[in-house]
């Protein structure tokens, strides 16, 4: 327990790490998410199968190879480029490699999460926006979006537990993030359980405080005058 | 376009004095003693010192690169770092990817007993080791004039010591004195007799592993390891962490 304490900061430091490195993935992974549902909806043959491709490939693939085919991989990309142009060494960051592949894989969990809250908006809808002379940039930020969002945000809940959970994958490229660190420090003092203990309930805390805004979220895009089922 | 030649001529230029001055070196930090987190994150343990010492012996500057065990050699062949100093032993398969220098260390096999337990007083004694091991096979060749018992792990030997099952055990010195001397049960135990590095039973050990194509700087990483015996630098790190010579034969 002494051991724990004099930790806590280095704990600390790497759940902030953690938390950074999820939220910067979930930004990125919405933005691709957005991109795959627009694609798969309004692309034509091309766009349609280059994001079929995609969300394929990348729902296919475990993370962990991902991960190291991005750093690793990406690595030897830039060193050959680089050597190309005469460049002698540019560094690939961990923390940004670790996003770039969890945003990467996550945005095509998402593409279909938005895709499917699309296809749930009756399209009857948006012909009546029409009809009635809005322009199709309104129709999807007066009409499309509100219900999307609302139809959307149960998945969308559930892609983000999935995805700060798998951000402890990153700790295999040496990024200094919750586990990794309790990892090291676990071992180090020879208290792997009591250091794996403390990451078990700092995770249980994160989803906690998640499903606690994602509900109050549901609640403030419900529709309250229907009851439904919430 | 003459001043993007020299602009590059001048990169390169100056690229290769950093790289004279500045080495990185891939590191573990989660096998203690030798490589440790502590809890202001930095890294610390024998393997970080010999880094530090032979690279002040080949005059460069050295930083510390912490990485996972499974990333390490991917990281040495993408450029991450220049060598890897992780109690890397050296074996064959890992030679296919990546090179190694010297052998920086190479636990050696001991004999553990009560004190006053003597090397001479070892025939017809009972001795214990766990199974399927190195010393298991040194023992077999070396002292076939002992009694072996087998275990199926370093702790039951362990046991059976403190039991008076067996009169002595043999394995690895720092396994052994991390695992039991240096313990509230290994109280009134000691090593006796010498340490045995024998490459044939024991291995090569644990070398500085660097890229294949850098012959120049696994050469410099042998030598410097031979220096920084010679100077006793090397024995003074040692005897920071280890009550015995971990370097094993010469």
């Amino acid at each position: 327990m002494q051991n724990l304490i004099e930790y806590a900061p280095l704990l600390v430091r790497g759940a902030f790490t953690t938390i950074m490195l999820a939220l910067a993935s979930l930004a990125l992974a919405t933005v691709l998410g957005g991109l795959g549902a627009a694609g798969k909806i309004r692309g034509g043959l091309l766009v349609r199968s280059l994001v079929l491709g995609y969300t394929t490939i990348v729902r296919g693939v475990p993370d962990l190879v991902l991960i190291l085919l991005i750093y690793f991989g990406g690595q030897r990309l830039i060193n050959i480029a680089g050597k190309a142009i005469g460049v002698d060494y540019l560094e690939l960051s961990k923390f940004w490699a670790g996003v770039a592949a969890i945003g990467f894989i996550y945005g095509a969990y998402l593409t279909e999460t938005f895709r499917g809250a699309y296809m749930t908006v009756p399209s009857g809808q948006r012909e009546a926006a029409m009809s009635i002379g809005m322009r199709p940039l309104q129709v999807l930020r007066a009409v499309t979006l509100p219900q999307l969002t609302r139809f959307a945000l149960p998945g969308y809940a559930n892609v983000w537990q999935v995805l700060i959970k798998s951000t402890a994958v990153v700790s295999v490229i040496g990024l200094e993030d919750l586990v990794g660190l309790a990892n090291d420090a676990g071992k180090s003092v020879r208290e792997p359980f009591l250091f794996f203990s403390a990451v078990f309930f700092t995770y249980l805390f994160f989803t906690w405080v998640s499903q606690t805004i994602f509900n109050a979220a549901e609640r403030r895009y419900a529709l309250k005058e229907l009851g439904d089922a919430v | 376009m003459k001043k993007i030649i020299l602009a590059a001529t001048a990169a390169s230029t100056l690229a290769i004095a950093a790289n004279a001055a500045e080495i990185n070196i891939c590191v573990e930090g989660a096998y203690p003693p030798f490589s440790s987190t502590e809890a202001s994150g930095d890294v610390v343990g024998f393997d970080i010192d010999i880094a530090n010492a032979l690279a002040t012996e080949m005059g460069m500057d050295a930083t510390m690169v912490k990485t996972d065990w499974d990333g390490i050699i991917p990281a040495l062949l993408e450029g991450k770092c220049d060598a890897i100093i992780a109690s890397m032993s050296i074996t064959d398969e890992r030679k296919q990817v990546i090179d190694f220098s010297a052998k920086y260390y190479n636990s050696p096999a001991g004999f553990i007993g009560a004190e006053g337990m003597m090397v001479d007083a070892l025939d017809g004694k009972v001795v214990g080791v766990q199974r399927g091991t190195i010393h298991q096979d040194f023992l077999e060749g070396e002292f076939p004039n002992v009694e072996l018992r087998l275990y199926g792990s370093q702790d039951e030997v362990y046991l059976d010591l403190q039991a008076g099952r067996i009169d002595a055990a043999m394995g690895d010195s720092i396994a052994m004195d991390d695992g039991f001397l240096s313990t509230d049960a290994g109280a009134g135990y000691a090593f006796f007799g010498e340490m045995y590095s024998v490459p044939k039973y024991h291995g090569e050990g644990a070398g500085v592993g660097v890229r294949q194509e850098d012959t120049e700087l696994r050469d410099a990483f042998s030598a410097a390891i031979l220096a920084v015996r010679a100077s006793g630098e090397y024995a003074m790190i040692n005897d920071k962490y280890f009550e015995i010579d971990i370097y094993g034969g010469e």
